[in-house]
Order: structure tokens, then sequence, then C-alpha cells
């Protein structure tokens, strides 16, 4: 390969790395607004976080918010997706279209809608009224993950446990959920960090009870770039880095102990029911159907 | 209620029927409501609309998205081709590691990035400085302008578009392009006839993704963004926060949307939605 | 239960089943499974929602307003940033009250008596007439005046920035970047003064005229502040090289050693009424804030710190003579000022708002 693509290439992902980085820095900067490189350095912004109800009180919304919003899309979406995966029926072309049309909204279209009409019900400025939003822009990034690793699923585990006399209840236990367990913690997590993040719904119809975290910090930026703000961003920069290097370190970890030793084969339901989960799958493929803007 | 599902039972539906009342509650009504207070408010009829094609100024900012978006797209591709390119051809643990990094900026939260531009081109970050320490005196404000917006859409977005790009070019045969050079073609004749046309699905699904978040982009242009050239999103909520007209606010809505199901329907057309999300 | 449940059933009975109250209906239940919100309310029952303006105006207001009525009556004052018109019209169309209490300026009382949003002076405990005399105006209660003045970088402008409003439209003399508030009410009178019109020919406004002149800076208009706050950033980081911002802003600029110096001359005097939000359910709580708000004692000492301009005129025997001058009422400013004439404005201001937006984004 040539210098110079493989140079541009480079270059290029530093374009990506420098923003992610420089947030850093800012946070432990004593300047009380955007200077770059810092005067100098300490912690008191951080401190001005933790102490701040005004930073705190988003941050827990954000958390509860996110949380009720992975469980009702789970809650929804994996039935429904049993049901489009593994069987034909009439409309469920029409069911597969309208599991994923909430992803092709633009976020301030469905702001409105939600403004208006959970307005009427009340329920803006609710927790509940946020998470019934998130939970319909999640759901097809929830659905189409979840999906996948289900087709991809090997159905004669489940013929070999019932043929062995297992309920359908017990198979599903024992069998299909450990082996879509990855499937459905990428899904929900996929639908915690797709409210996590949302920013414009919230924007629009979250208020004074349940202000979110994203939803205070447009609002920090727009009105005076408060330096709290780049601490919040590196705690989530942090919180991104650890989540994507955790599944890493934890193979690592594995390959490491199952060479030094077969310890993990005693544990489990055997070696061969693990082996045909889909957990290899990576993690940003379907990072890509996240429309958030 | 899942276990049924497992012996096959002929109630598909039963499944489906929760998550489906949910959508069409919280979904499809609200949509339908954006729908219809763009034809009732304040009064019944295409009143809006009317307006809104009538006015050269909305029709501009349309066109100013439309060409955002576009740029947007370009830049995402002339940037995202040579790191995709960059790390399908990389060792594994070189790729793996870029890999990491464009999933680290993806996961990382919209406004997090937007604010990261605001510190690197404001009049007192590292940009001004050195552009300063190359001469320019003095420095041009590079905050709340065009290229500030869309420099920052263009980082935000980046990562679809190289996972798109990565995602193809790892499935291109390398025996494919030994051929092409066992065969007497230069280096730059195999790059340009045999992997670029090869690479090209992953162009185009990047490109579309990229155009079609672009089009609805709110948070950064209106923070980073310069007020004589605001895009779409930005104006519906202005139209919202500042005058609470629902139903010029909702007729823009509907346009931005169709523009929107266009882009996606020509695709479909084309290529297949299924490859798209995947 | 809360009281918003409460209201949507008692609507649903006169009103048939209109598609409204079928959805208030399911509001009934959803309020239901709504039960943190629920259980946040009745914990907080003695509860004020006071929307500010954040920074200097937000620290001066909770030291000498909203302290002395908690420790005095037991209610819990919570702030909500950033002041927004819109918001306030939102909440009485839905009846989802974010904050009860504001502040308004000249041009947005008269938008908001007229639209009906605010409640009527008339039966709250001030009385129709209010404390003294003038201190009602438009269904609001006089409390404070600020001004907009042009502030500038002294590092930008060595021999001395722009001192008129004719200076702050001269680009040849003061080139560089400008900024303005987004708001058009403040901002057409400016570019009138500029163009050459006489202090006391303003009004009613020549809105023609006055988008001609604005023309002519747009090129250098990089970015228009929204918050106070905002200004105050824009300026102190060098985004823009001068800027028509609140005075008290601006003070608290120099006050903090950064190189910004400003004009007293042509301020624009505005004046801020306290006003409640229509129908919200701490509807009496905000009256007898507003009252206690406006106390001569309670409101110099505001003034003192945020330094503004008492409406209330009693107000003046507890501010001493050389704080005065720093106020745009106090008799050293006063007489370089201009207020707005917001009954004689020249057009009807939320038309006139929708042409500055449409103006802003050509």
């Amino acid at each position: 390969m040539r210098l110079l693509p493989r140079l541009i290439g480079f270059l290029v992902a530093a374009f990506i790395a420098a923003p992610l980085l420089i947030v850093v820095p800012m946070s432990f900067s004593t300047a009380p607004s955007l200077e770059f490189p810092p005067p100098g350095y300490w912690l008191g912004y951080y401190a001005a976080y933790f102490s701040d109800e005004r930073w705190t009180q988003p941050t827990i919304n954000s958390l509860i918010i996110a949380f009720g919003t992975m469980l009702l899309t789970m809650l929804l979406v994996t039935p429904a997706t049993f049901a489009v995966v593994r069987h034909r029926f009439l409309g469920r072309g029409i069911a597969n279209l309208m599991l994923t049309m909430p992803m092709a909204m633009p976020h301030i279209v469905l702001a409105i809608g939600y403004y208006s009409y959970l307005g009427d019900l009340r329920l803006t400025q609710t927790h509940i009224g946020v998470i019934i939003a998130h939970t319909a822009l999640s759901v097809p990034v929830a659905f189409l993950i979840l999906s996948a690793n289900l087709k991809g699923f090997d159905r004669n585990l489940e013929r070999a446990a019932m043929s062995l006399g297992a309920t359908p209840l017990r198979t599903f236990w024992h069998v299909t959920l450990p082996v879509l367990r990855p499937g459905f913690a990428i899904s929900a997590l996929f639908a915690f960090i797709q409210s996590f993040d949302e920013t414009v719904v919230a924007l629009f119809i979250s208020g004074r009870e349940s202000e979110t975290l994203p939803r205070k910090m447009f609002e920090s930026i727009r009105m005076q770039a408060d330096p709290v703000i780049s601490v919040v961003s590196t705690l989530l920069f942090a919180a991104v880095v650890l989540a994507i290097l955790m599944p890493v370190l934890w193979k690592a970890v594995q390959s490491r102990r199952s060479r030094s030793g077969s310890g993990s084969a005693a544990r489990g339901n055997g070696p061969a029911i693990t082996g045909t989960a889909p957990s290899d799958t990576n993690p940003c493929a379907p990072a890509r159907v996240q429309l958030e803007a | 209620m899942i276990p049924t599902a497992l012996r096959g039972a002929s109630k598909p539906w039963l499944l489906l029927l929760p998550l489906a009342l949910f959508l069409c509650t919280f979904f499809l009504v609200p949509l339908g409501q954006v729908a219809m207070m763009s034809v009732t408010e304040p009064e019944p009829g295409f009143g809006n609309y009317a307006h809104l094609a009538g006015d050269a100024l909305y029709l501009q900012v349309f066109l100013n998205t439309f060409l955002t978006a576009f740029g947007v797209a370009v830049g995402c591709l002339l940037l995202g081709y040579p790191l995709a390119y960059l790390m399908a051809q990389s060792s594994p643990r070189v790729a793996a590691l870029l890999m990491l990094l464009v999933t680290m900026s993806f996961w990382t939260s919209f406004l997090v990035r937007t604010y990261a531009w605001m510190v690197l081109l404001g009049n007192n970050g590292p940009l001004t400085a050195l552009l300063g320490f190359l001469g320019w005196d003095p420095p041009p404000h590079l905050l709340f302008t065009r290229f500030s917006s869309t420099l920052a859409m263009v980082h935000i977005l980046i990562p679809y578009m190289v996972m798109s790009l990565y995602s193809v070019m790892k499935r291109i045969d390398p025996a494919l392009l030994r051929a092409a050079e066992s065969l007497g073609a230069k280096p730059w004749g195999v790059f340009r006839q045999v992997y670029l046309p090869l690479s090209a699905p992953g162009m185009v699904n990047g490109a579309t993704l990229v155009f079609m978040i672009c089009l609805g982009f709110y948070v950064t242009p209106v923070l980073l963004g310069s007020p004589q050239e605001q895009m779409v999103a930005g104006l519906i909520g202005t139209q919202i926060e500042e005058f609470l007209d629902f139903g010029q606010a909702s007729a823009m809505a509907m346009v931005l949307l169709a523009s929107t199901l266009i882009v996606l329907a020509v695709y479909h057309r084309r290529f297949g939605l299924d490859r798209l999300w995947g | 239960m809360s009281k918003d449940v409460e209201k949507a059933g008692d609507e649903c009975a006169p009103q048939g089943w209109s598609r409204r109250s079928v959805i208030k209906a399911a509001a009934g239940t959803a309020g239901a499974l709504a039960m943190p919100a629920i259980v946040r309310t009745a914990r907080a029952a003695e509860v004020l929602y006071v929307n500010t303006w954040g920074g200097t105006w937000e620290k001066a207001a909770a030291k000498h307003l909203f302290e002395p009525f908690t420790r005095e009556t037991g209610v819990e004052i919570r702030t909500v940033s950033p002041v927004s018109f819109a918001k306030l019209a939102a909440q009485v169309r839905t009846g989802v009250y974010e904050f009860d209490v504001t502040t308004l300026g000249g041009g947005d009382i008269v938008r908001a008596n007229a639209a009906k949003i605010i409640d009527a002076v008339a039966g709250s405990p001030l009385g129709a007439n209010g404390p003294w005399k003038d201190a009602v105006f438009e269904n609001g209660v006089a409390s404070h005046a600020f001004s907009t003045i042009i502030a500038y970088r002294t590092d930008r402008f060595p021999k001395g920035g722009p001192q008129t409003w004719a200076d702050f439209w001269n680009r040849q003399d003061f080139p560089g970047s400008r900024c303005l508030q987004r708001y058009c009410a403040r901002v057409l009178p400016l570019a009138l003064l500029a163009d050459g019109v006489p202090q006391d020919k303003l009004y009613p406004l020549d809105t023609e005229r006055a988008f001609r002149a604005l023309e002519r800076i747009k090129p250098d208009l990089r970015v228009w502040w929204t918050q106070g706050q905002q200004s105050q950033q824009l300026l102190r980081d060098g985004e823009v090289d001068m800027v028509g911002i609140w005075h008290s802003r601006a003070l608290e600029l120099i006050d903090q050693g950064h190189p910004v110096g400003i004009s007293w001359k042509q301020a624009e005097i505005d004046r801020a009424y306290w006003v409640v939000s229509k129908d919200t359910p701490r509807r009496e709580i905000a009256w007898k804030f507003i009252q206690s708000a406006v106390q001569p004692e309670r409101l110099a000492g505001f003034c003192r710190e945020a330094l503004y301009g008492p409406l209330n005129p009693a107000a003046f025997e507890f501010i001493p003579k050389e704080e005065a001058d720093r106020m745009p009422t106090g008799p050293r400013n006063y007489p370089l000022a201009f207020e707005q004439n917001v009954e004689d404005f020249g057009g009807n201001l939320q038309k006139v708002t929708q042409r500055f937006e449409q103006w802003l984004a050509s």
C-alpha cells in the first residue's frame, strides 16, 4: 500500500479523535469559558457538577428514563421479533416496515407531534411521557438487532431440547434465552443509549420535572457555554470508552483463562450451546442504524 | 407468551399486538396529528403550504438544507474513504484499533462532539491560534459560520460512512486485485477500475444515510451555524419556540418528512431498504 | 391524586365524546401510571416556580427576593431557565405549568396581555392599582428598569470604541464583528437611531427604514444573542468585538477585569414587570411572592446587587447615591438614555417579529 493514502487515512483518524480528546483537558481547566490550551488546571468544575442539583437531577432523570425506555422497549420488541422472524402471516411486510419506520423520521417532526399530543394527554414534563416517546424511537434499533440475532439462531437446539422432553418454557429459559443473551444485551444497550443521548424530542417534551441531561447540556451550551459541560462531556466520553473496552478486556481475560485450563466448560451447560451463540456480532455494525439528529 | 412462539403457534398477531398497539398510539397518532395540524391550524385548508411555497425565504432554507446535506455527504465520503481503505488494507490489529476509534466517536453524544467543536473553533481555541501563528492577522472567526456547522456535522456523521464503506471493502476479494495487477494494470488503474466500482455500494449506502440524517439535523446547526444559513429543522424549532405557530411548523415538518421518505424510496427502488439498515 | 388528573376528569363531562375528551380520559389512566411525578408533586406542595434569566440576575434575586420570601412563608422557590415568552403561552394552552411567575419586558407584556396569557392584577391581593402610583401596567407589576447599551472589546478598539448607535453602525471607523439581541422590539429602535432619527421622534417606529438600516451591518452580525449570559460569553471570549448588551451584564464583565468598555449614550431603557401565568394552580402564592418582591427594601437590595433601576420610588431610600450612577435610571445616566414606548410601537409586534426572523434567516 502506498504511503500517501495511508497518511491521509491516519489524518482522518486524527480528525475523528481530536474533538473527542479535547474535552478531557477542558474539563480540568480553570478558564471560565472556552479557552484552549487551558490557563491552569483544577477540579473545581467537577465539584460544581457533582454538587449542583441542576446538573445531578437531569443526570438522574436521564438514567431513569433510559432505564425505563430499555425495559419497555424490550418488553414490547421481544415477542414482536419472534412473531416477525418465525412466522409467515398476512401483514408481515407491513409489520416489518412499521417496526423500522420511526428510525427514518427526522426527530424534529416527531418532536412537534409529541409536544402537542403528549400535551393533550398531560404527559409532557413527566418521566413516563419521555419514556413513551423514547421507546417509540428505540423500537427499530432493538428490533433490527434482535431479529438479526434470532435469524442466526439454530432452531435445532430447541428441537433437541424438546425431543429430550423439555417443556417449551424450560426450553426457552434454558436454551433459547442463554444462546440469545448477547443479542438481548446489545439490543437493550442500544435502547438505553438511544434514550440517554436523545436530544431533540426531549428538548420539546421534557420539562422542569423530567429534564434530561442532553436537554440541560443543550440549553447550557446555548446560554453560556458553561464549563461544566466539559465535565459532563468527559464523563460521558469515559463511559463510552469503558463500555467499549470492557468486552475487549473481558474477552482477553476469558481467552487467557480458557488457555490456562478448561474451567469454563465445567460451569456452563457445555461448550456446544455457547459455541453457537452469535456472540461475535460486531457491536458497531448494528450501530449504523441509529438515526438521531 | 414467548414459549408459545416456540411451538410455532398460529397466533403471531398476538405476539405482535402489544407493540403494534403501542406504535399506533404513540407513533402513528402523533405523526398523524402533525399532518392534521398542518392543514387545520390556524384554520382549515392548505394555507400553510401555500405560504411555504409562496415565500422565497422558505424555499431558500429548504435549498440550503439540501445543499448542506449534500455537502456533508460529500465531505464524509472524501474523508471517510481513505480511512475505510486504510482499515481494509491494514493488519487486523491496526484495523481493530481504528474501528475502536470510529466506534468511540459514534457512541459519544452529539452534544459532546458539538461542544468540542465550539472549543476547537472558538476565538480562543487552538485552530484560531494556529491560523494567527501562521500569519493570518487578525485570524478569522470560525464559529457561527456555514464552515463550522458543516465541519462539525461531517465529524459527527463520518462514523456512519466509514462503517458502511468498511463493511463493503473488507468483503472485496484481494485475489481480484492481484489478478488485475498480474494482467499489467498499474496500482492506480487497479484501484480505479476494480476497487472503486466494487466499493461503490458502500459509498451509496453511506452517502444515503448521511444525507438523510443531515436533512433533519437540529442540534449542531442551531448551536454552531450562522443565523443566515439555517436549516429546516432549526426553522421549525423557531416556529414553535418563538411563535407557537404549530400550523406552519407542521407544514414544514411534513415537507421535511416527505423529502426524507423520497430519498428512502429512491434508495429502496434501486437497492432495497434491507441493505441500508444492515 | 394530582390536580391535573382531577381536572381532566371534570372537563370530560360537559364536552361529550370529542377527540379531546377521549384523550383526556385516557390521561386519567396515564396519570395514574405517572406515579413518580405525582409523588413528587405531593412532596413539594409548597413550591413556587420562577422563570429567571440566570447569572447575576438569579444570584441577586435568590439573595434578596427568594430567600426572604421562603423564610417568611415556608414556600420553597425553584427556578426555571431560560426565559421564554413562547413557553409562557404554551403552558396556558396545554395546562402543564413549567413556571408560575416570570418577568416580561415592555414589548412582551403588551403582547402577553393581549393574548390573555397572564393573570389579572385586579383579582390579586395587590388590588387593581397596586402598591404605588403607576405600579401596574397591562396586568404586570413594575419591578426594575434595565437598559441595552453598547459594549466593546477595549483590546480591539484601544483608541476608544463606538459611543453611539451611529458609531455601532459605522463599519468603516469601527470594523469588527457585531452582535445584537435576537429581539426586534429592542433592535429596531436602535437601527433607527443609527440611521439618524432623533430620539424623541422614534415612535411609532418606521419599521421599513429600520430593516434597511439593519441591512447595512448584516455582514458583521455573525451571531445574535438570546440569553443574557450568552451575550457575556460572546464578548468575553472575543467572539464578537461589539455588542448591544444589557448594562448589568456589561458592568459585571468590567468588574471581573475583562477588557470591556461601555457607552451610556443612547442607552435604551426597558422596564421589567412581574407577571403570573394565567390559571396556574399556584396563583395565590405567586401573587404573594410578587407583593413581597416589590417591597422597597427587598427591591432595593435586588437592584443594588444586579445593578438595575428600581421602579418603586420608595426603594431609592435604600440606595446610596454613588451606586445610582451605575443604574440606567440614576441621575447621571438617565438624561443620556431614552425609554421604550411600547404602547406606540408602530405595528403588530407578533407580525414584525415574524418579519424580523425571516430577515435574519435570509
